[in-house]
């Protein structure tokens, strides 16, 4: 189901996806959805943060205190704010990899920590900011991997297997380079191998860590071709981590901005990304000016002050 | 192991077309009626025959020649010879042991008389070569295994205090537990496996990471090795201390089916979990967040897999004792053969391995009388490293990236 639930074959063609205002989908928390396993029934997954306090052993306080959040149901939802905010940390604190101290992510109403690794890997795919392979495996092997929590410990692969890498692949846009071994790639040319691996997983919700950054134009832009395609053609729950937020208030419905752990503003891209934001969270001054493909920032000078 | 097919990394042409001709294509792999059409390969089709021919030169020169010297014609005689080869008895005699052969078959009397020659083939010399093939498996896949597991391109079997454990318990047992020496292989190998989870133990505070665990590896390694190399000083004879260093070198001097039956069902079982695990093996080398996040239960599977490897490396050193660098260097010729996939990686070790083993035991047990003419043997260790040292050092200044993990 999930992410191929529609036709999602031709990413170039979607959709033009630029008007925000279609896109308000079923507002917010609602539904106490089924707590039975994936693949029930058509709704889009809901993931909730509730009083959530995510730290790392080695640091004294938690980088995140106390912060509810909840991505809305088949729609996008972008996380910014300035480095060390804690936008990744959260981010890995609803992917389940660090266990909360306090509080709870609920998929679908399960507490996401007590999940069965495996069973939560198909309901919960998280693209990592960082990731290594070896370099001589081609990108077809790669992609192969995202069906691991699909597959028990003896199975091979199945045609259902096989389809989904298809897929992948190609809302990927990277099937020229299904045989090259991903050491032979560019940078760009690895993050689209990577989503296509997360892509393969089939997940209901995806979790992306700043997927553009680092990239060329060309690629950023294909990344966020992928995730335009996510959004209008599939009942996918997104939540991405991005550094440019011209780029969130593009790409997602809904925005949480975040500040020192603290979620400072929360909404659509309209009422979210404004002047006094762009001051209060990322300490520029800047200009905000509504166009038809969104707010366009453009940031004037850093401020100093205390 | 084959010679100059060793392929660079990042994509060369030549590469490129061995990728093609061997790599699935997406429309036949998932329904690819035959599972096992990774094997045939091209690369590593080349690394198993290489590696197999290796193996039958190596075993041919080690049965031809010794104390009670034959033509090769002979030797080739003996090993074929009907009377062995033709009567089930005489296998499950050597596979099984004579008390078992007898309660399986029910059978009484005297076993046939062999030939003079077949009997020193296949009581003496087949079985040296056995063992070593056993043990060059072992040593090869466990040392893969580790190498994925603490994804350092340094890892041996014995890198998380396998070795120095083994060794430890060595020495105890010649130097002060006397009594005990007729356990000896078992003695060994379980001081490696003890040893391995007190490293474990100590690497453990909410998880493990691969840094965590060599750390604790060396550790562990340090103060049993200093324990180790203390005991010699209580040893009161020079016969102890040859026979301690023959264990802690690793040898195969005087191995017999004995060792291979002792070895043998271990190496099966550790084989199987590692083919098993190599899709595991595989994942873990994408990193612990994309495993992570692909549901696997990471610290499970790591201490899972890294058992597998401890019990080939125990195998291993019950009948050899502690054979260096075989299970470093062959995962990494192995690598550089066929690629980082490790369905392929594991089952070239299971070749190149013996390969290794078997070849250096040709110099380590005629090398002596070749050079000096002295009838002496040396431990297998002493030739394995003198043989993988500059090999590695070949592979080295060739290669870009070594290790591609």
């Amino acid at each position: 189901m999930s992410i191929f639930g529609a036709n999602a074959t031709e990413p170039e063609e979607s959709s033009g996806g630029n008007e925000l205002d279609g896109a308000d989908g079923p507002t917010a928390v609602d539904e106490p959805a089924d707590p039975d396993g994936p693949g029930t029934g058509g709704d889009p997954s809901d993931l909730d943060a509730e009083e959530l306090v995510l730290g790392y052993p080695t640091a004294p306080e938690p980088v995140i205190d106390g912060e509810s959040i909840a991505a809305e149901p088949g729609a996008v939802t972008a996380l910014v704010g300035p480095n060390g905010s804690g936008k990744s940390t959260l981010l890995k604190g609803l992917a389940n990899q660090i266990a909360p101290e306090d509080g709870s992510v609920l998929l679908d109403g399960r507490d996401v920590h007590s999940m069965d690794t495996k069973s939560l890997a198909k309901k919960l795919g998280l693209l990592s900011q960082e990731s290594t392979s070896p370099d001589s495996i081609t990108v077809e092997d790669l992609v192969y991997h995202g069906r691991y929590p699909h597959r028990g410990f003896f199975e091979r692969t199945t045609d259902e297997d096989a389809r989904a890498v298809e897929r992948a692949i190609d809302l990927a846009g990277c099937g020229h380079l299904r045989d090259r071994e991903v050491g032979s790639l560019s940078g760009g040319q690895k993050q689209l191998a990577w989503i296509a691996m997360v892509l393969a997983q089939d997940t209901d919700v995806l979790l992306l860590d700043e997927p553009t950054t680092f990239l060329d134009l060309h690629h950023q832009m294909e990344v966020m071709e992928i995730i335009e395609t996510l959004r209008s053609e599939s009942e996918v729950t997104v939540v991405v981590v991005l550094h440019d937020i011209e780029q969130a208030a593009r790409l997602a419905d809904r925005v949480v901005a975040l500040k020192d752990g603290e979620v400072r503003a929360r909404g659509p891209a309209e009422e979210v990304v404004t002047e006094e934001l762009l001051t209060d969270v990322f300490r520029v001054d800047a200009d905000v000016v509504d166009t038809d493909r969104g707010p366009r920032v453009t940031p004037i000078r850093a401020r100093h002050e205390e | 192991m084959t010679g100059g097919e060793t392929r660079t990394d990042g994509g060369s042409v030549a590469e490129g077309e061995g990728r093609t001709v061997g790599g699935e294509s997406p429309a036949r792999r998932p329904g690819e009626g035959n599972r096992l059409g990774w094997l045939f390969e091209q690369r590593l089709a080349a690394v198993i025959a290489g590696s197999l021919a290796l193996v039958v030169v190596a075993g041919l020169v080690q049965v031809s020649f010794g104390t009670y010297s034959m033509t090769v014609g002979g030797a080739w005689r003996a090993v074929f010879d009907p009377a062995i080869l033709l009567d089930p008895r005489w296998f499950l005699n050597f596979l099984l042991g004579e008390e078992l052969m007898r309660a399986a078959t029910g059978f009484q009397g005297e076993l046939p008389r062999l030939a003079r020659e077949t009997l020193v083939v296949w009581n003496i010399r087949l079985p040296r070569v056995l063992v070593g093939v056993v043990v060059g498996m072992n040593l090869a896949v466990s040392g893969a295994i580790f190498q994925a597991v603490t994804r350092n391109e340094l890892a041996s079997p014995f890198i998380l205090g396998v070795s120095s454990g083994a060794g430890l318990m060595i020495l105890l047992t010649l130097v002060v537990f006397g009594g005990l020496s007729t356990f000896l292989p078992i003695v060994a190998a379980l001081g490696g496996s003890v040893a391995f989870l007190v490293v474990y133990a100590i690497a453990w505070k909410n998880g493990t990471s691969p840094v965590r665990l060599v750390l604790a590896g060396v550790i562990v390694g340090t103060v049993f090795n200093s324990l180790q190399t203390g005991l010699f000083f209580f040893a009161d004879d020079i016969g102890v201390v040859q026979s301690a260093i023959q264990w802690t070198t690793g040898s195969l001097t005087g191995t017999d089916w004995e060792q291979v039956r002792m070895a043998l069902p271990w190496t099966l079982v550790a084989v199987t979990l590692s083919l098993a695990g190599s899709r595991q093996l595989n994942l873990l080398l994408l990193g612990e967040q994309t495993a992570k996040s692909l549901g696997m239960s990471i610290e499970r599977v790591r201490f899972a897999l890294s058992g597998v490897a401890v019990l080939a490396a125990a195998a291993s050193i019950a009948v050899a004792g502690i054979v260096s660098f075989v299970g470093l260097i062959v995962p990494h010729v192995v690598r550089n053969l066929v690629g980082s996939d490790y369905k392929r990686v594991i089952v070239g070790c299971l070749f190149v391995g013996p390969a290794l083993m078997v070849g250096a035991d040709v110099g380590a047990r005629l090398g002596m009388s070749v050079l000096t003419g002295a009838d002496a043997q040396v431990p297998v260790g002493i030739v394995t490293g003198l043989v993988g040292g500059p090999y590695f050092l070949y592979l080295m200044r060739r290669q870009q990236n070594m290790g591609d993990l």
